[in-house]
């Protein structure tokens, strides 16, 4: 799409005689996003990396809301508050569309990301992204997640420590295993 | 059953294998011996093969232990313990030996060809024999660890299953000194195992739960404060979709039901930290017709250093709530038994419609004192006077809750290495470690504790079934968008290997076709009879007296 961009500018400039009339895309930022809005989303995330401004147009959750629900028939209604509430349409690509495409890539018959953006998501899928995007919200209001093992450390042979931080404490539990293979006791040991 | 039907290991086929060895070029690395390790040309094989004639005639002739692995040595693959088990546990049922595939006709199958195309045929033909115990993913798995099991491995995983039993039916005959030796001969055999993965880890477990329950059985009741278990259980949630697959099924079928109504009430008799409900609320925010108004109840454990953990959780799912505009309201229940909590603690109002949410918590009741009424009764029938819209049980489909202990540790066994199995999809290492503590727990309750401290008292869906029925209640179907969603979330976030199956309207999770968890979905039986007036007076009885009071009202 960029380098499509690129050559109609060189064209225009080559087609245009005697004149310098030059045309940047920068000073038409509604034509910008128009064409933003019609691509994938890794093409929207390159572009985000072109420049500031760029980045900044593609923080624009309009855009993001046209990739996730564009190709979706019938077009969910509605859905705008409840996304925006939990966290964006940009989130929701990140966190769950691009998971759902890609596992669904797997498991059809390849092709690239854009092909299946084309695809017709079904309501199912919609419904159930968007259930695991509450999901998230919610983990991440707990903080990061109650009691998330943050390391798994092993002493000897047979003793394992387990760090588990929970909100601002980290307590750190003794565990007892060989190999691979770790046993009941989680004793909280006091330093 | 399939691994008896070829014996295809290297070793115990040398009969017929001299009948293979024309027309090879020469100077060419043996491809089947290759796959095991060993490099043979194919020159050399005819001696190979007589040296392995010499061995297996000198392996008839020695102690009996070794003469039946000749009979029956056949390659297992690890990472499919439960097949394994299962096919260990018939076989003992069964005591009639089993036969070795005679005639060159078998034998065919691995035939010593030495190209590599010959390899793949005969690995498809081992892959078809398992048909029944292998997905997709497990056919790599099969070709890389055909080689991986030794002759010595095997033989003290056959002989730690077989130890187990043994000691297990020491244990229920009380004959407590023969059951510590076996326990003591099963650590030893536990080092010749590797116990990082397959049967070694599954009999580890299994050896420790009966070791308590022989030497220290007071002490096992207070393994682990509700803390530590809310942790196992969250990472238990995040290693595995069994957990995940039941909220999403209770969420559509409370969904469906409260299709319609404006004031909703949820119950929910384990909130742990109430993972489940943000997808309900979600749904029920962007339901055509706007949302309802929500109250939910939880039910919890009493928290130990007084941090009133259910006041936050309600606080959370309160902000949830407000910033997708559903109006919510929480109580929380605490109860450190389910048996403890009284319809009054819950403050149903009448005009509102009522949805029980219970994930693996009515077995906890089934153990009961066998002077008073039954508790499970006692409790499905308060539960039937509340009237619900809907109930939703989610239940291990296992059979953890038979009278003799023997055979309790038989389908704990088989269950539990299936558990297990399935685990090992699991990607991150620190939550596949908790998740394999949590149910360690599970184990060491179904296995050491007797009476009322034995909570895990798994019943089959049969049996959830039955008792319902005779309780009050009739069975709702899930429907087919539960099915769907639950296919979907399957490939979303786990490994193939997992499967749902729709049976009379209840979903079954399951690894390889074994099943795992049942959800089922319930309402209760309209009693056209009896008029609302003495219906009142019927439960008001049952919950201040077990005794018939005299009345003036007939019923």
């Amino acid at each position: 799409m960029v380098e499509q961009l690129h050559q109609n500018n060189q064209v225009n400039r080559a087609a245009v005689k005697g004149k310098r009339l030059r045309f940047c895309i920068n000073d038409h930022i509604d034509i910008l996003v128009e064409i933003l809005k019609r691509v994938d989303g890794r093409s929207l995330g390159v572009a985000a990396c072109v420049c500031r401004l760029w980045c900044s147009i593609t923080r624009n959750d309009s855009l993001w809301e046209h990739l996730c629900f564009s190709h979706v028939s019938p077009p969910p209604s509605g859905v705008r508050p409840v996304v925006v509430a939990l966290g964006g349409y940009r989130r929701l690509y990140m966190v769950c569309l691009r998971r759902v495409l890609s596992r669904l890539a797997r498991m059809g018959s390849g092709g690239g990301d854009s092909d299946l953006v084309r695809r017709v998501w079904t309501r199912h899928q919609v419904e159930l992204s968007l259930s695991l995007f509450c999901v998230d919200y919610y983990e991440r209001l707990n903080g990061g997640g109650t009691g998330r093992v943050v390391s798994l450390y092993r002493c000897t042979k047979l003793v394992v420590l387990i760090c588990v931080r929970s909100e601002a404490n980290l307590t750190i539990y003794e565990a007892f295993g060989d190999l691979g293979f770790v046993r009941f006791c989680l004793i909280p040991i006091s330093i | 059953m399939g691994p008896y039907d070829s014996s295809i290991f290297v070793g115990s086929s040398s009969g017929s294998s001299s009948s293979s060895f024309t027309g090879k070029p020469p100077d060419q690395i043996d491809g089947l011996l290759a796959g095991a390790g060993y490099k043979v040309r194919s020159s050399e094989l005819r001696q190979v093969a007589q040296c392995l004639e010499r061995l297996e005639t000198v392996m008839v002739n020695a102690p009996t232990e070794i003469s039946q692995l000749v009979n029956d040595a056949v390659h297992y693959n690890p990472s499919d313990l439960a097949s394994w088990v299962d096919s260990l546990l018939s076989e003992l049922n069964q005591p009639a030996p089993v036969t070795v595939p005679g005639g060159s006709s078998d034998y065919s199958n691995l035939s010593f060809v030495d190209s590599l195309e010959g390899l793949t045929i005969n690995q498809t033909a081992i892959t078809d024999d398992w048909t029944e115990h292998h997905g997709a993913q497990q056919q790599q798995d099969v070709s890389q660890q055909l080689t991986v099991v030794t002759a010595m491995e095997e033989d003290s995983g056959i002989r730690l299953v077989h130890v187990l039993l043994t000691c297990a039916e020491s244990v229920q005959r009380g004959e407590f000194s023969l059951a510590g030796s076996l326990i003591e001969e099963m650590q030893g055999l536990l080092t010749r195992v590797n116990t990082g993965c397959g049967i070694g880890k599954v009999a580890g477990c299994f050896i420790d739960a009966l070791s308590r329950r022989l030497y220290t059985p007071q002490g096992v009741g207070s393994i682990g404060s509700s803390y530590d278990n809310e942790i196992l259980y969250h990472h238990f949630y995040e290693a595995c979709p069994n957990l995940k697959f039941a909220h999403f099924t209770a969420n559509q079928a409370i969904l469906e039901a409260f299709d319609g109504h404006d004031c909703v009430h949820v119950i929910d008799f384990n909130l742990m930290h109430g993972l489940q409900w943000p997808a309900l609320i979600q749904a029920l925010a962007l339901r055509p017709g706007g949302p309802p108004m929500l109250r939910l109840t939880g039910i919890g454990l009493p928290s130990p250093d007084g941090r009133d953990s259910l006041r936050e959780i309600g606080l959370r799912l309160a902000e949830l709530a407000s910033s997708v505009n559903v109006r919510f309201a929480f109580r929380g229940v605490a109860a450190s038994r389910l048996e403890d909590v009284k319809p009054w603690m819950l403050q149903v109002s009448p005009k509102e419609v009522v949805a029980i949410n219970s994930i693996m918590q009515l077995h906890r009741l089934l153990g009961s004192d066998p002077t008073r009424e039954s508790t499970i009764e006692t409790f499905l029938r308060w539960i039937r006077n509340l009237n619900p819209k809907i109930m939703t049980v989610i239940e291990q489909e296992a059979n953890h809750n038979q009278p003799e202990f023997i055979d309790r540790f038989t389908e704990a066994l088989y269950y539990y290495s299936t558990m297990f199995d399935s685990l090992e999809a699991c990607s991150t290492l620190q939550e596949k470690a908790l998740a394999e503590i949590y149910i360690q727990r599970e184990i060491c309750n179904v296995v050491c504790c007797e009476g009322l401290a034995r909570v895990e008292r798994h019943e089959p869906l049969a049996k959830w079934r039955a008792r319902l029925g005779g309780a009050g209640f009739q069975p709702l179907h899930l429907g087919s968008n539960a099915f769907k969603q639950a296919s979907m979330l399957l490939t979303l976030f786990s490994a193939e290997g997992y499967c749902v199956e729709e049976k009379e309207g209840c979903l079954t999770l399951g690894w390889h076709s074994r099943p795992l968890i049942a959800a089922s979905a319930w309402q209760a039986v309209a009693e056209p009879s009896i008029p609302i007036g003495q219906r009142l007076l019927v439960a008001v009885n049952f919950q201040t007296s077990f005794k018939p009071t005299p009345l003036a009202f007939r019923f």
